[in-house]
Parts: C-alpha cells; structure tokens; sequence
C-alpha cells in the first residue's frame, strides 16, 4: 500500500499548505479591516450620515472573521496531521460558519458601496453642510470643511453645486456674498482667502474648481473592495481547504 | 442762410452719440460666476467712449420687457431710478457710476476687466443709495446699456445687451439617490459565494450521512500507522500454526 500512503502523503501534505495560507491571510484581512475601520481619510462621518454605514460593519466582521480563520487554520493543521476525525468535523464545521459570516461581510460591503454614488453625498451636502440644528450636523460640516481645505476641492460635483441648488448653507448665506462657501477660496497661511473678489467672481486661481467626490470615493472605493474582494478571494481558497478536507476526513479509518 | 444755420443745429439739439458698442457678459477669462442667481459679469466698456472725458459713465439694468421704454432723459440718483423700489415700481435702474479713468485704453495684457453686478449687498434697503450696485432680485431676464451723462445730460450710449438670464436653484429633493443599480461585480460576488457555500453544505450533508459506511472511498481507506501492523501479525500466525503440526 507504499503508494496509498504516498497519496496520503500528499493529500496531507497539500491540505496543511492550505490551512497554512488561510492562517495567513486571515491575519492579513484582520489588519486591512481594523485600518479601514480606523478612518485614515475621515470619510466616516460622512458615511455615517448617510446612515448607511455598514461598510464599517462589514469591516468589523472582517476583523473578527480573520483571527477565526487564523485559529480554525491552526486546529485543521493540528488535526490533519493526528488524522483525527472528531476534531476534523469540528473544523470543518467551525470553518462553515466561519464562512457563512465572510460571505455576509463580502456582499454586504460591495450592496453598500454600491449605494454611495454622488447623488447621496450631494443631496447630503446640500442639506446638512452649515445646518445649525440638529446638533449632529456640525459633523457633517467639519467633515466637509476638512476635506475640502485638505484636498483643494469644492462640493461633490464641483462650485456649482451651490448655485444650481438651494441648500441649508444658502438660507443663511445669500449668493452675491457667498456664490459658494470660502473653504472653496484658494486660501492663504492665515486661513483667509488670497483673493475675495477673485473667489467669488470665480478666476481660475482663486478658487477650487474641481468636486470632492474622487476624494470621498477614492477611500470608500478601497474600502469596500478590500474586504469585498480580499474576503471573496479568501474564500474561494477556504472551499478548495474544505472541500479536500471533507474527502480526507471521510477516508480516515475510525 | 437760414436752412444750413438750422441743419447745422439739428444735431446738437438731439445730442447722444450711438456708440456701436453692445455690453457682453465677461468672455475671457472663463469665470465660474459668470451668472449666479443673483449677480452677472459683464466686460468694461474699454476703449468705447473715447473722448468723453467730462462724462459720467453709468450703467442702465433693465427688465427686457421695460427696456425698450427706458427715457434717456432718466437721471441717476432719483426714485424714478433707485435700485430699492426695482423691479416693482422701477422697471430700470441706474448704478455703477465711472469715469473715463475707471476705463483706461488700451487695456493692459493680463488685467481682468469686469464688472460685477449685484456685489454690494450692504445698501439693498437703503433708499439712501439709490444709486446701489444690489443683487438681482430674480433670474430675468434682464438687459443692461452703458449712458455717459455731463451734468445731467445724456451725450451718448451704447446699445442694449441681449437678454441676460440668471441661474435658477432647484431644491435638492429633486436630487433622486434611489436608482442605482447593483454593479456587475456585486452580484456576480454573491451568485459565485452562494453556490461555493451550498456545495459545502451538501458536502457536510453528504459526509454526515455517509459516517461510518464504507460506500465512498472503501478501498483507499487511510488507515491509521499503528493498527495495520497488528492485523498483519495476528493473520500470520493463525494460518502457520496448523501446516506446523
């Protein structure tokens, strides 16, 4: 039986490789989920006012089903080599919940990260930027004013959001003095604009003409797709681990 | 005698020169303000009223249907022409006041020539300012002319502008956020992990079921190292025992 043995062997030797790489990627995704998580480009509260946020959801099962598959990784290779069957059921149990729980992340992530297009951020913008009240809108009014002084950029689409809409900033800011808000002005070390009129009337120079919204999805784009499509490409090696796992534990003799 | 003395007269007596001139809205550079709702820029009238250099310079904002009545004879400054009372009781009103020197000729490379219409909003109530540069109190449309004046005579102008119409705002729950469609990527994600997930769950089924018989792989059992040498040994031995004897 040398050659039976040899394709145990093999068939060992393989499904242990396997469990190996899903060890490590599950370290991996753990830590692409808590930098995601961590908000590097302070797009979150944005997100959140959407209220519409279960990418961050989908993140945080990311991190948890990463150190599952980092441990689950280990009691398969534990139990591989001891050709155990009670704890091989165990794993490959455990392993299709754990499964079950990356799927729900992965679709999750890439239903919701369909769901941001431009319209939400602009209708949000529009009616939540310089809101006074609730008090929960000066959140969404520094996340602006942040993105649009770091990344030179004003609106969604661009200065002309606000005049071709009414908006909450335009009840309180009439047009001739304020065409757009001056975090859109060119502005100097002070924080003030170099050039007002220049601003307001709209000289190239002057003022931002491009719209935030490739700063907003850049960040979310990578986001969803990380844990979308990292989780995917995880599982599908996870099926192979199983799949052969599942033909080794039923050729084990009791 | 009499008829050249009379003809010769004719012309003082009207007075304003035509100046071949239409007021246009800013073309270069491209500015994104060029119409907002409320306020319009329009280019100096450079290099046009050479030689008026007594003259006061004053532009005319008018609704294009009033346009065609405006009397030249209007002075700046009056209620007939006071920006406050525009566009109910007054269908146009006189601002911007300039002299020649505001508008030197030839403009130098490089300078941006405009006026802003509709930039000062400190005077909008003041009737104490008739004369005030406000913001427009509708989209229009509306039609602009420049009037030199000395004194309070009109001594020439240029033509009426085309109509100029300003932005209107819509309100952003015209903006609709429910119609985007799933992408490709996202359902063929889901089809492909659903189908992977339901063949493992058949796969645990089917070893669940199949626990214990022999049916699947029967012949290439893996068996464990240590109990295989023990049958051999104890096979052996039964068989020899009797051909020893």
């Amino acid at each position: 039986m040398a050659k039976s043995d040899d394709c145990v062997r093999i068939l060992q030797g393989l499904l242990v490789f396997g469990n190996v790489v899903i060890g490590m990627c599950g370290i991996a995704l753990t830590a692409e989920c808590i930098y995601f998580v961590s908000n590097p480009h302070g797009v979150y509260p944005l997100l959140k006012a959407t209220e519409n946020d279960d990418i961050y959801a989908a993140a945080w099962i990311g991190i948890f089903v990463g150190i599952a598959l980092f441990a689950l990784s280990i009691l398969g290779i534990i139990g591989i080599i001891k050709s155990s069957r009670t704890l091989l059921l165990v794993y490959i149990i455990l392993m299709l919940i754990t499964f079950a729980f990356e799927m729900a992340s992965c679709i999750t992530a890439a239903t919701h990260r369909d769901f941001l297009t431009p319209n939400v951020f602009l209708k949000q913008m529009l009616e939540r930027y310089q809101k006074s009240e609730p008090a929960n809108n000066n959140e969404v009014t520094k996340t602006w004013d942040e993105l649009m002084l770091q990344n030179h950029c004003c609106g969604v689409l661009g200065p002309s959001d606000w005049q071709e809409y009414t908006s909450a900033f335009r009840l309180t800011h009439n047009d001739a003095d304020y065409p757009w808000p001056r975090k859109c002005c060119v502005l100097d070390a002070q924080g003030l604009p170099v050039n007002l009129d220049g601003c307001k009337l709209g000289v190239p120079g002057y003022y931002n003409s491009n719209g935030c919204y490739d700063a907003i999805s850049g960040p979310v784009n990578a986001h969803a797709w990380g844990v979308a499509w990292f989780g995917f490409a995880i599982l599908c090696w996870t099926f192979c681990v199983l799949l052969g796992t599942m033909f080794y534990w039923s050729g084990i003799e009791y | 005698t009499m008829l050249p003395l009379l003809l010769l007269l004719l012309p003082v007596a009207h007075g304003i020169a035509e100046l071949g001139y239409t007021p246009i809205l800013t073309e270069s550079p491209v500015l994104e303000g060029l119409t907002t709702a409320s306020t319009f820029v329009l280019e100096q009238p450079r290099c046009i009223f050479e030689g008026y250099d007594n003259a006061d310079i004053w532009l005319v904002v008018a609704l294009d249907t009033a346009a065609s009545a405006f009397n030249n004879s209007a002075r700046p400054g009056t209620p007939e022409t006071a920006f406050q009372d525009f566009p109910d009781s007054v269908h146009a009103y006189m601002t911007l006041n300039a002299t020649l020197a505001n508008y030197p000729c030839p403009k130098r490379a490089g300078d941006i020539t405009v006026l802003r219409v509709g930039s000062e909003t400190s005077c909008t109530q003041d009737a104490a300012r008739p004369t005030c540069n406000g913001p427009l109190p509708g989209p229009g449309p509306y039609r602009v002319k420049f009037l030199a004046l000395e004194g309070s005579e009109p001594v020439a102008e240029t033509g009426w502008s085309a109509p100029i119409t300003l932005r209107t705002a819509k309100s952003p729950s015209a903006i609709s956020t429910t119609d985007s469609g799933h992408s490709g990527g996202m359902i063929a994600l889901t089809t492909i992990l659903s189908t992977l997930f339901a063949i493992l769950l058949a796969g645990l089924v089917a070893m669940l079921v199949f626990w214990g018989s022999d049916s699947c792989g029967g012949s290439s059992t893996f068996s464990k190292p240590e109990s295989v040498t023990v049958r051999r040994y104890n096979t052996h031995h039964v068989y020899d025992q009797p051909a020893a004897r």
